[in-house]
């Protein structure tokens, strides 16, 4: 019988390696063979290249959260003096406008679960809830239960507070639903949990961990977008509000896995929809000194009308305008009357 | 290490001269796949949480991360004596770190081998990956590569060749 290759004599003997048999006798085994063998061995302890990468990616989505988390107090100007005179009072430039049904029993939630302060309910003929506030730390929450130009649309908030367990536990007593409890183990480095409440809402419940707030304090409320091909909308945001990316961080393909944006005096969150978190178009109120300029700079970035700019009798210049994601802005500047 | 302590971020760098070697230390211990890249991960992540904790007391920081693993190791045991008690449980490992020479020199070795499998030409290194982790047959890995079954022998015998005298080369 002609010797058989070496190719083939060492795939023999991986082979049996591999299935954990013992392999036949070879007659003449080459002399390298033991040696080529003993290097197999260990291959098959090789990691998985997949494992490597996400683990790297993992760990690096949670380096760079607790780097974004502690950076420095962005310089915003007037912004930095507390009240804005664009701003309505009690409200920030960036506010969450959840519009759910029924309104009332989410005005309820917010008060069980996060201790929120009602400040403000305007009910409509048909007795729903036009508008409402409600204060959450030391920013807000506007709630609607909305009409057929702002329908019904749950949105992601991550929240700040002195106890996120307690919190946590309320939000389930009050009806929602865990997608994990607090732990110390959230890529942020925070310790962070997060539900889904009865209205659809995700609350991403968190207290800060390894770092001091800003002067300031917390900002307790930050709107969370989950977005596909998030990176889009660093761009449009810094065109339609003049918005300031804090910090983006970005997967070896480009993916964000988490980014800060700041409009005027508030932030927002986003990052690349993943797993549970799939995006959620939701409304946002923002704030800005001229809402003719915004609206039309929204529209160039790329956003479609809602409302053109009107006076309304609440004392603010607003209009709408929709991303090309879904979500739906409305731009105001407070007139003071 | 400094960098990382003070730029969390760079902590990416430490991970691509360590991942190799903590694995290797894992993987040795546990012999399980699934097992050892859950405690690689926590090992990481605890590292990454304790960074700032980490002094330079004359442990290197190869060493600190070992020990860490040690520990994810003997919690491992634990959990699992646990979880399913039998009789003729091995002994738990210690948490204490007390490696022999040899033992670190063996780690060396393998982590060392896992970095040159990341060298390889392209599709010898596709070879060893379908091979040895996805544990395919010739035939398949053929099919999958589009060549012939004698061809992906070839590359296969290359492939350890390679690694070989790398590893040869490497010591001397």
């Amino acid at each position: 019988m002609a010797k058989r290759s070496l190719a083939e004599q060492l795939d023999e003997v991986l082979q049996a390696m591999l299935v954990s048999l013992r392999p036949r006798p070879e007659e003449a085994p080459d002399r390298n063979l033991a040696a080529l063998m003993r290097v197999a061995q260990e291959l098959r302890e090789l990691p998985r290249e997949e494992f490597r990468a996400t683990l790297k990616s993992d760990l690096q989505r949670r380096a760079i959260m607790s780097e974004g988390a502690a950076a420095p107090p962005a310089r915003t100007g007037k912004a930095q003096a507390g009240a804005v005179h664009y701003q309505r009072p009690g409200l920030t430039s960036i506010t969450p406008y959840i519009i759910v049904r029924p309104a009332a029993q989410f005005i309820e939630f917010l008060k069980t679960a996060f201790e929120g302060v009602e400040r403000m309910r305007m009910p409509a003929p048909d007795s729903s809830i036009m508008h409402a506030e409600v204060a959450v730390g030391n920013r807000a929450i506007e709630v609607s239960d909305g009409n057929e130009q702002y329908p019904t649309a749950p949105a992601a908030v991550h929240l700040y507070v002195d106890d996120p367990d307690a919190a946590y536990a309320r939000t389930l007593q009050a009806g929602a639903t865990s997608f994990y409890a607090p732990t110390d183990d959230h890529p942020s480095g925070d310790r962070w949990g997060a539900v889904k409440d009865p209205f659809g809402n995700h609350w991403y419940i968190a207290k800060p961990r390894g770092w001091t707030p800003r002067p300031e304090g917390l900002r307790s409320v930050q709107p969370y977008l989950h977005l596909r091909e998030a990176h889009k909308m660093i761009p449009f945001l810094e065109a339609a509000f003049g918005a300031e990316a804090m910090g983006v961080h970005k997967s070896s393909e480009g993916a964000v896995l988490h980014a800060t944006i700041r409009i005027g005096n508030a932030t927002l969150e986003i990052d690349e929809a993943h797993g549970e978190f799939q995006p959620m178009p939701c409304h946002l109120h923002v704030y800005v000194p001229d809402t003719d300029a915004v609206y039309a700079q929204a529209l160039r970035a790329g956003a479609t009308s809602i409302e053109t700019p009107q006076d309304k009798p609440y004392g603010d210049r607003a209009a709408g305008v929709k991303d090309a994601w879904g979500n739906s802005w409305f731009i105001a500047t407070h007139l003071g009357r | 290490m400094e960098a990382a302590q003070s730029d969390p971020a760079k902590f990416d760098a430490l991970y691509e001269l360590q991942f190799e070697r903590v694995y290797a230390f894992v993987a040795t211990r546990v012999r399980n796949r699934a097992t050892a890249e859950q405690l690689t991960s926590e090992v990481f992540h605890r590292a990454l949480a304790n960074l700032p904790g980490y002094e330079w007391r004359g442990v290197p920081f190869a060493a600190w991360l070992l020990r860490i693993a040690a520990n994810a190791i003997a919690d491992q045991f634990k959990r699992a004596a646990r979880e399913f008690p039998a009789p003729d449980d091995p002994p738990e490992p210690a948490a204490d770190l007390d490696l022999q020479a040899s033992e670190i020199r063996a780690i060396e070795h393998r982590a060392q081998l896992f970095r040159l499998v990341g060298q390889l030409p392209e599709v010898q290194k596709q070879v060893v990956y379908e091979r040895f982790v996805e544990q395919r047959s010739i035939r398949e890995i053929a099919q999958r590569l589009g060549k012939a079954p004698g061809a992906i022998k070839q590359l296969q015998l290359r492939a350890v060749q390679n690694l070989r005298a790398q590893m040869a080369g490497g010591h001397g």
